[in-house]
């Protein structure tokens, strides 16, 4: 049905880039332009439900069909705009399956920052939140070691960016830096668990990452309140850690997030990977865990885990080629997180097997 | 028979030319580069402005695809050529930053670091001359 436009969409974005690719030397200096895409094609064995790369999309592989390019494909466009040395701006601009159904292009970015001084900026438009580890860059494949970010750690805050103000800065102790932001903003909200409509919500974050050589520590507080569904604030607590020195990484994050409707929800990862010439393959465990009960009747809200395993293929300049095997466990009924369109024949304990293959560029 | 020969020399040959490469690539020594006005960068600091960590320098880059950017990353920051375009395209699509600008040669380098107190550079050893400092040597 939406074939067309999905086409229509794509090559609006393609047209854009291109339009913007020859630039010439003159506006090189104030304008960088740049995009990202995916190109990504999954199946998975399991045909009670339909596997999906985003908490929000709306169908994916298993029971539409055996393969599906709709969960991982996406492309994206870019404008950084620098005025003056202080003052620099950033557009980018997404086409993705979205809660929709489409890969209508939307803005993910839009925003003014204005540096003080090179550690202290401000930047006031739209912002992409800082939720999890990997959830800046959720949507450029390129920059992932993985297919696509673990969606149990997504599960819980599936807004991607907000309209507001944040403070950015970076402190210096010694041999460890911190870059520290906060983050004031509305965002419209897709939560698992509800029908995706439009809601929005106020969201402030604060959240801290503090760097020692090739180790990382990521610390972030972010509480939403939605202006109607769930009723009440969501806190979330997350902690994470990673430690890249180059031939091989470790990656660990988690988050908590309570809520007087939902509950209590834990979801973490770890994942490690290593560098072998032009390949780095990769393994992860996720899971996601209802920890304590709230005032609705869901019990285990998003229960799933994952184990999967991979290897990423830097075959040329800007172009990787990911190939990834995973087996998810269905733990409830209620709303697993890697799950749409759950069928009734699908039992708690179920296990679906997927395999995706994806290519990413840069350009 | 008469190919087997000729498969046999042109290894031989390729040989020849491999060794030659290796040593003429250790002959040509890195060196990081900054303004004369500037204060010098430990070997920490270089791989932590050219992997995005500080944003207080300008890093000034070669051409990707070259052998001295090649080089010069693999010995700085132990990481290849696609990591580091990773790294740089995390900054880049987070919106906090631009990846440095490659320059076509040492020459636009040079002139690129001797311009701005802010910039770093890396150029092969036999470059250097007075408009740049040579801080740090990549090896």
């Amino acid at each position: 049905m939406s074939g067309k436009r999905k086409g229509l969409a794509a090559s609006a974005v393609l047209a854009f880039c291109a339009l913007a690719a020859p630039a010439d030397a003159a506006v090189d200096d104030y304008v960088t332009l740049s995009g990202f895409g995916t190109l990504g094609t999954v199946h998975s064995d399991y045909t009670q439900a339909d596997f999906i790369a985003t908490v929000s999309q709306p169908r994916g592989a298993g029971y539409s069909r055996s393969w599906s390019v709709t969960p991982d494909s996406d492309l994206g466009g870019q404008a950084n705009i620098s005025l003056s040395d202080q003052l620099s701006g950033v557009v980018q601009v997404l086409s993705r399956d979205t809660a929709d159904g489409n890969f209508k292009p939307t803005v993910e970015w839009a925003n003014l920052k204005y540096d003080f001084t090179p550690d202290i900026a401000v930047r006031l438009g739209r912002i992409l939140l800082p939720t999890y580890e990997h959830a800046d860059i959720r949507n450029v494949g390129y920059s992932l070691p993985w297919v696509r970010v673990p969606v149990e750690i997504t599960y819980a805050s599936t807004a991607t960016h907000s309209d507001g103000v944040d403070v950015l800065y970076r402190l210096r102790t010694g041999a460890v830096t911190q870059d520290i932001q906060l983050q004031w903003g509305t965002t419209q909200l897709d939560l698992p668990g509800l029908d995706f409509t439009l809601n929005s919500a106020h969201i402030g974050l604060f959240s801290d990452t503090l760097r020692y050589g090739n180790a990382s520590l990521h610390l972030v507080y972010q509480q939403t309140d939605p202006s109607q569904n769930p009723p009440g604030r969501l806190r979330m607590v997350a902690v994470g850690f990673a430690y890249e020195p180059g031939p091989w990484f470790l990656s660990i994050d988690s988050n908590r997030t309570r809520n007087g409707y939902y509950g209590e929800l834990l979801a973490w990862y770890v994942s490690a990977g290593m560098r072998v010439g032009h390949f780095a393959p990769y393994a992860f465990y996720s899971a996601t865990h209802q920890e304590t009960l709230g005032t609705s009747a869901l019990t285990s809200l998003g229960n799933q885990h994952t184990v999967a395993a991979g290897v990423r293929w830097d075959f040329a300049r800007n172009f990787d080629l990911k190939f990834q095997v995973e087996q998810v466990t269905i733990a409830s009924l209620d709303d697993p997180a890697s799950f749409a369109n759950l069928q009734p024949g699908a039992r708690a304990g179920d296990k679906a097997h997927v395999v995706s293959l994806a290519l990413d560029f840069l350009f | 028979m008469k190919s087997s020969s000729h498969m046999k020399f042109s290894a031989l040959g390729a040989l020849i030319l491999a060794v030659l490469l290796a040593a003429n690539a250790r002959a040509e020594d890195i060196v990081v580069i900054v303004n004369p006005a500037s204060a010098p960068l430990s070997k920490e600091q270089v791989a932590d402005i050219y992997l995005a960590r500080n944003t207080a320098w300008t890093p000034i880059d070669q051409a990707a695809g070259s052998s001295i950017y090649s080089e010069f990353y693999k010995k700085a920051t132990g990481r290849d050529a696609a990591q580091v375009k990773a790294i740089w395209s995390k900054i880049l699509f987070t919106g906090r930053g631009v990846p440095p600008k490659q320059l076509l040669d040492s020459t636009a380098v040079k002139k690129a670091v001797a311009a701005n107190p802010k910039a770093v550079g890396y150029i092969e050893k036999s470059a250097v001359d007075a408009s740049v400092k040579v801080i740090l040597p990549i090896s």
